[in-house]
């Protein structure tokens, strides 16, 4: 566990003390570097239990696949920001990558975490990089706006949270993840306990997000610079689905009727979303509410609590992770080159970027589930256990995988396909980075082909 | 002001203080707390501006009723109860008239009116001094008041919250966003005693820390108005690098310092079956937040319009002494890791 932390936290004075000339290189040779190591930890001695243990970080085949994607994003990250940063002063460049960094340090102690406190310390402490990504470095006035949302719609739901881990500190003596399952059964009769059981869940449901508490989302994304949307999609919206699952582990006899009005909010978060998706001329966007969208799933698959269940949203969210961040990336190209966000301005791409036609066609694939993608692996077995739950989510699940294809397909032939807008007289051709950045999303996706086994959660 | 006037003020402050720390008998607290009010008058009347006037007279009515009423309560005490020490309080009617007497020596709502008026009409120093240390002394003396019942201190500290952040959510003034954001910590300290008056302290100190550095850094850069905290960029970059955690610290966000008061205020009312008011004091210190988050928007997190010409101020050889801010600043950042030591210290 240390040898990657303390790596991430000496990121940070290499970041001030590297010479300018050097600094993008070193930031991401070395994030590289860590990454890398990180892969070490999908080697899980324990199939089920804990491994790479010490007193206050340990990892489990549920926290292990997102603990290496928030390892293999940083420099992801570094790569898609160092475009836009290279025209300001050296000293904010290295406060952005010191943000970046620090956001990272945050989620690899928030996914690793033992104790409840400290996953909800860790789950907080990534609001402050994230807001002042968003808000210093967006593009556009409504990210003031954007920034406010996203700090006051997760604090209002994880405040209650805060409460409730520490009712729920006085009445089992502790909370920490090895001995809260092996807790007695409690009588959970009252009312009390039936909001108790909300406001253990509600900052989770807020984060993923949950349909009914999304406003946030669209917001955050498309106001946020490259770096910000990665992280947001691929990461943090995770922390939310990470959480739930830690979570309702204790929240036991109660779940079975109290997460009705959160699966159906859930599922008809998927239709809706996806249907806003279908009218949006706005790229980041659109891409934002297919994350709302695949989230729904995620959300209503944690929620039932099978086996299939579980392990299909972690396939998912995994999957969803990777493919959302190099949306993002491929949207982002398009910002670059059009300092626009309306996919009319910049369409029928493929004939004058041939080359990213390729990722666009790979990443819509991914994003609409396309055997045998891993994406198609999650969604298939959150739609089985749906069904197997009740056989009336058919008609949702169904009706929003077809609004998915429907709207990805759109994405793809907007953006790729057609004519070519008259107005557009020199475009700059892909940059090797910009390829680089693209395979190192969608390698790891094809990888995952090969052996799901490691996104299976408990049930390897 | 003439050094040797200023010294005997701030002479006179610090012997105030201290003179009601040393006390046990209502006569000397109350002696030395009227010594401080005496003292601090001056101060406020240093830039004789018929604003600061204004503020001294408001400010010196609000302390003198409050010191009365202490007066009158220890007196009636004497009279019901013949005891004369502070740790004596033990009638129910003294004990809620001395509490509501300090609180309104405080500032703490429904009696925190005068506040935000007095501190606008003040210089930064000298509303550092009333924000700080002139809140020590009634501290101490509601430290040591025993309640029996807690009804008071929840409604006092409940109440203050809520207007602290509620009051602060229009103001440009960087002043008065200062003393609602006091008020609020105030509510803040209050809510917890009848359970835990170590946490009391803990709370009053990290707000002195936080407090301190946010006065000290808006000394730095002169501003008093929000509009004039949008170019300290360009005066001290670090600074405006530094103030938005600063700022989110006394808002209360992890894994800042500010957070370390609250956690430790919500697990306490948590033991005490009060999660109901555990949960609306947390989502009241929501409020504070916002106008935080405005400040910090204001400062580092946009660029205002300027000229190119105005941004690069003659920097002469800064006459600050910043080691202060710097002391405080690292306390208001860095601290929460190290909990238990700092538990340690007000627990033991």
């Amino acid at each position: 566990m240390l040898k990657i932390l303390l790596p991430s936290i000496l990121l940070l004075p290499s970041m001030w003390l590297t010479p300018k000339k050097y600094l993008w290189t070193t930031a991401l040779f070395y994030s590289l570097v860590i990454a890398s190591t990180s892969l070490l930890w999908l080697a899980l001695p324990a199939e089920i239990g804990w491994s790479f243990l010490n007193y206050f970080m340990a990892s489990d085949p549920i926290s292990t696949p997102l603990l290496v994607l928030t390892c293999w994003l940083l420099p992801l990250m570094i790569l898609a920001s160092q475009n836009h940063l290279m025209l300001e002063p050296i000293n904010r460049q290295r406060t952005f990558i010191s943000l970046l960094i620090s956001l990272q340090i945050f989620l690899i102690l928030a996914f690793s975490a033992t104790e409840l406190i400290m996953f909800y310390v860790m789950f907080e402490a990534t609001l402050i990089p994230t807001l002042i990504i968003i808000t210093r470095w967006g593009n556009q006035m409504e990210r003031l706006n954007a920034g406010t949302y996203f700090l006051f719609y997760t604090l209002a739901g994880s405040l209650p949270l805060l409460i409730a881990l520490l009712l729920l500190q006085n009445s089992a003596g502790t909370l920490s993840f090895f001995t809260l399952p092996y807790l007695p059964p409690t009588h959970l009769t009252l009312w009390a306990h039936k909001i108790w059981w909300v406001a253990c869940l509600l900052a989770f449901l807020v984060k993923m997000p949950l349909y009914g508490a999304h406003l946030w989302l669209p917001k955050a994304h498309v106001e946020a610079p490259i770096a910000g949307s990665m992280v947001l999609a691929a990461v943090l919206l995770k922390l939310g689905g990470y959480g739930m699952m830690r979570i309702l582990v204790i929240l036991d006899p109660l779940t079975k009727e109290l997460n009705y009005p959160f699966i159906i909010l859930a599922l008809w978060g998927v239709i809706m979303t996806g249907s806003i998706c279908l009218r949006q001329t706005d790229l980041k966007a659109l891409i934002a509410y297919s994350s709302v969208s695949h989230m729904g799933l995620v959300a209503a698959a944690i929620l039932i609590q099978t086996p299939w269940a579980l392990t299909g949203a972690l396939i998912l969210m995994i999957a969803h992770g990777l493919t959302s961040s190099a949306l993002f990336c491929l949207a982002n190209t398009n910002y670059e080159r059009s300092h626009s966000r309306t996919m009319i301005l910049a369409r029928g791409l493929q004939t004058l970027l041939p080359l990213a036609a390729i990722w666009w066609f790979t990443a819509t694939l991914a994003n609409l589930a396309l055997p045998p993608l891993p994406n198609l692996m999650g969604e298939l077995m959150i739609i089985t256990s749906l069904f197997n739950w009740s056989m009336w989510t058919l008609i949702m699940t169904g009706l929003g995988t077809l609004i998915t294809a429907g709207y990805s397909l759109y994405m793809f032939l907007t953006t790729q396909r057609g004519p070519l807008p008259n107005h557009l007289i020199s475009l700059d051709p892909s940059h090797s980075r910009e390829h680089l950045l693209l395979t190192l999303h969608l390698l790891p996706l094809l990888l995952l082909v090969l052996k799901p086994e490691l996104l299976w959660g408990w049930n390897a | 002001m003439a050094p040797f006037v200023y010294s005997t003020l701030i002479i006179s402050l610090g012997l105030g203080t201290t003179t009601t720390f040393a006390s046990t008998h209502w006569y000397l607290a109350w002696m030395g707390i009227e010594i401080n009010t005496l003292a601090i008058i001056p101060l406020m009347t240093q830039n004789h501006n018929p604003r600061a006037i204004e503020a001294t007279t408001k400010y010196f009515f609000a302390q003198a009723t409050a010191s009365a009423t202490l007066l009158f309560a220890a007196v009636s005490n004497a009279f019901l109860t013949g005891e004369w020490d502070i740790l004596q309080i033990n009638h129910p009617l003294t004990s809620t008239l001395t509490t509501l007497a300090l609180a309104m020596k405080i500032g703490l709502a429904p009696l925190h009116s005068w506040m935000p008026e007095v501190m606008q009409g003040l210089n930064l120093l000298t509303g550092l001094i009333l924000s700080t240390w002139q809140k020590l002394a009634p501290f101490c003396l509601i430290y040591q008041i025993q309640p029996d019942n807690p009804n008071v201190f929840i409604t006092l500290g409940l109440l203050s919250v809520i207007v602290g952040g509620w009051g602060g959510f229009n103001q440009v003034q960087l002043r008065k966003i200062l003393a609602y954001s006091s008020i609020a910590h105030l509510g803040w300290m209050i809510l917890i005693l009848p359970f835990s008056p170590p946490l009391t302290l803990l709370a009053l100190f990290t707000y002195l820390m936080m407090t301190f550095s946010l006065f000290s850094s808006f000394m730095l850069v002169r501003t008093t108005h929000i509009n004039s905290l949008s170019t300290s960029w360009a005066k001290i970059p670090t600074l405006t690098a530094c103030v938005p955690l600063i700022l989110l610290s006394l808002g209360g966000l992890p894994p800042l310092t500010g957070f370390l008061p609250k956690w430790l205020i919500l697990q306490e009312l948590t033991k005490q079956d009060l999660a109901p008011i555990a949960t609306l004091a947390a989502l009241s210190s929501l409020f504070s937040l916002y106008f935080y988050l405005r400040l910090s928007y204001t400062m580092t997190l946009t660029m205002p319009p300027n000229n190119p010409a105005g941004t690069l101020p003659w920097r002469l050889n800064p006459q600050h002494n910043t080691l202060p801010l710097a002391l405080t600043a690292t306390t208001t950042i860095f601290l929460l890791p190290i909990t238990p030591t700092i538990l340690a210290l007000f627990t033991s």
